[in-house]
């Protein structure tokens, strides 16, 4: 029975990562309709930028986050000024974006690893090897102050979403572009800061990535499935639904990793994306897609 | 002038012989010398080889010849159809394998199963076509990288065929002088093929289904093609030639692995070389994949790490995505400065 508690909490301090790890994508597509395969090499940015904080001034990874989130969230103005802002009149506006976003994921892949090589890397902070005992479960601090630090940032997310002006906007245009726009809102200004704060929050994601997983530039590859996995699974655009998806998804993986093998719980994301495009790709608590 | 009276017999007589000039007309003038001009001159360039020298050249050669069997494959799925797979180099590989076991095992020359792993690809493909071909746009995109993740996963872990060491194949016992020469004819056969094929496709009714398809799938179907059919067709035909080339590329290599099958750029490079020549025409996929083998030597030569070549790969792709969508051949075209050589369509 600890056993399956053990798992459990295990699965579920990762998820609270995974979730911070897509909330970004899922928010991005839900305003502006646009699959970001760029999202996890620029999450890789993002834990460079921690790393380098780390090894250069010893600032603690957690702390580097609104760092790491503040480069990033300029990187993505950059992005969506530079190449997205003039693609909104293109015919295959969605299929375009998922070859744009291929192609930016490439060149910061190949940048990441021409500036700083494909070795494996990984920031230790002193509480990353720690762990605390509760009877006779255990739970490593490192993967505790993450989950905990990513559901702290999305919980702050959704009370920008929910209470300010700005996240009224927001919300506004993830349910009727045409309609918010009617109504007065800003949709260009308000794609801008989306996508920076999309991007951001890939950021925030890499500091804390940085030490619970090692990484290397092009460790994004097999990132990108999993992360659209969770996405689809909780309904494309749907910031609740990523989150809950990420904890079952982390839950189910951990599951499989500790009784079929560790090789087979990268298999499950993989697999539950075909199952859940195929049977229900409105996801768990999407509504019924337009097609595109 | 008498009132000719038009009876049914005699507007379908009509329609078809109009149909017929019109054929007539195209076909006077479509370019057939170039192709086969250039088919020839390839067939003739070995002969080279008997003062020597020239290995580093046929190595080039047959990796184009390759890569546009292969782009020129992507095509009849990704170009007609419009379907965008990022994940076509797991057919590569499962050519690669079938041959390879065989020629491990057996000791039969992939030169002779080539076919048959492209066969067994086209199986492959035409199953999993049928399930993931339900999904459209940009979530097939995203089955297709998945697929891709998972077929990885699955190579890397099958003892059988060697798990992520692979096994090594068996070499020709020829001289080194002419150790390339079988595979440069046996690529540029398969390269030939896979061009005309897609010519083929493209000059049939099924190829206007396919290109119904990629202009609006719904009304495509409402207009009677059976779509579903269809789409699953032409992933199978394209698995097939990409299945072909893989079996080919173990043997010459003489040795399989999955990273050499199962990586991401190789499937950029399919994207990438339609997109650069033009997505959708006969020629763009052949100019394409001589610009972008072009550009990955050069590269490799004057920049060396092969992180600056994925990081130009991009930057090319997104340039060509943000200013040239049609690609080479295509922007010719609509602005009718378009070659007659290069006009295969």
């Amino acid at each position: 029975m600890s056993n399956v508690i053990q798992i459990v909490i295990l699965g579920l301090a990762l998820g609270g990562v995974y979730a911070l790890m897509a909330s970004g994508l899922t928010l991005i597509f839900g305003v502006m309709r646009i699959v970001n395969l760029a999202h996890p090499v620029l999450i890789i940015a993002g834990a460079f930028v921690t790393f380098w904080l780390f090894r250069l001034y010893g600032v603690d990874p957690i702390l580097a986050m609104p760092v790491a989130a503040i480069a990033l969230f300029c990187v993505g103005v950059i992005l969506y000024k530079l190449i997205f802002e003039k693609e909104a009149a293109s015919a295959k506006y969605s299929e375009m974006t998922v070859l744009l976003t291929f192609a930016v994921a490439m060149i910061f892949d190949g940048l990441l690893g021409w500036l700083f090589t494909n070795t494996q890397r990984v920031t230790t902070p002193s509480y990353a090897t720690d762990a605390i005992f509760i009877g006779d479960v255990f739970i490593p601090t490192g993967q505790l102050y993450a989950g905990v630090a990513s559901l702290v940032v999305i919980g702050l997310l959704l009370l920008f979403l929910q209470y300010t002006r700005f996240g009224y906007a927001i919300r506004a245009t993830t349910q009727n572009r045409a309609a918010a726009q009617l109504m007065g809102v800003n949709v260009g200004l308000v794609s801008l800061i989306t996508f920076g704060i999309g991007i951001g929050l890939a950021g925030a994601a890499g500091s804390l990535v940085s030490f619970i997983f090692s990484f290397f530039p092009a460790k994004h590859w097999e990132w990108i499935a999993i992360l659209m996995s969770l996405v689809v699974l909780g309904g494309m655009g749907k910031l609740g639904g990523v989150i809950a998806g990420s904890l079952i998804l982390s839950v189910i993986a951990a599951f499989v990793g500790a009784y079929i093998g560790s090789t087979w719980s990268t298999m499950t994301f993989f697999l539950a994306l075909f199952v859940i495009l195929l049977v229900r790709p409105q996801g768990l608590f999407g509504d019924k897609i337009e097609e595109a | 002038m008498a009132v000719q009276q038009l009876d049914v017999d005699n507007v379908i007589e009509a329609r078809r012989e109009y149909n017929a000039g019109l054929a007539a007309e195209s076909k006077g003038k479509r370019v057939w010398q170039f192709p086969v001009l250039l088919l020839l001159v390839l067939a003739l360039f070995p002969i080279l080889q008997v003062t020597d020298g020239y290995n580093y050249v046929l190595h080039l050669m047959l990796y184009t010849f390759m890569y546009v069997a292969m782009a020129s494959s992507w095509n009849i799925l990704g170009g007609y159809t419009g379907y965008i797979s990022l994940g076509h180099n797991v057919f590569f590989c499962i050519g690669g394998y079938f041959s390879g076991m065989i020629l491990a095992y057996f000791g039969v020359s992939t030169l002779i199963t080539a076919p048959l792993a492209g066969l067994a690809a086209a199986a492959v493909g035409f199953v999993i076509g049928s399930v993931t071909l339900k999904m459209r746009g940009p979530t097939f995109i995203i089955s297709s990288i998945a697929l891709l993740m998972v077929a990885r996963i699955l190579f890397d872990n099958w003892h059988f065929v060697g798990g992520s060491n692979g096994i090594t194949l068996p070499q020709l016992h020829l001289d080194a002088q002419w150790m390339k020469v079988p595979y440069y004819y046996a690529f540029l056969l398969i390269a030939a093929l896979t061009v005309w094929t897609s010519y083929k496709i493209k000059h049939s009714k099924f190829g206007l289904g396919l290109r119904a398809i990629s202009q609006d799938e719904v009304k495509a179907e409402s207009a009677g093609i059976n779509t579903r059919f269809y789409k699953v067709a032409a992933f199978a035909i394209s698995a097939f030639f990409v299945g072909m080339a893989g079996a080919v590329w173990g043997e010459y290599l003489t040795y399989i692995r999955p990273n050499i099958f199962l990586v991401i750029l190789v499937a950029a490079n399919l994207v990438l070389m339609c997109i650069l020549g033009g997505k959708g025409t006969v020629a763009g996929p052949i100019v394409g994949a001589i610009l972008l083998i072009a550009f990955n030597e050069l590269s490799v030569v004057y920049l060396g790490s092969s992180e600056l070549n994925i990081l130009g790969t991009g930057v090319v792709m997104l340039l060509a995505l943000m200013f040239f969508p049609t690609g080479i051949i295509g922007t010719l075209a609509a602005k009718k400065k378009l070659p007659r050589f290069l006009d295969w369509d």
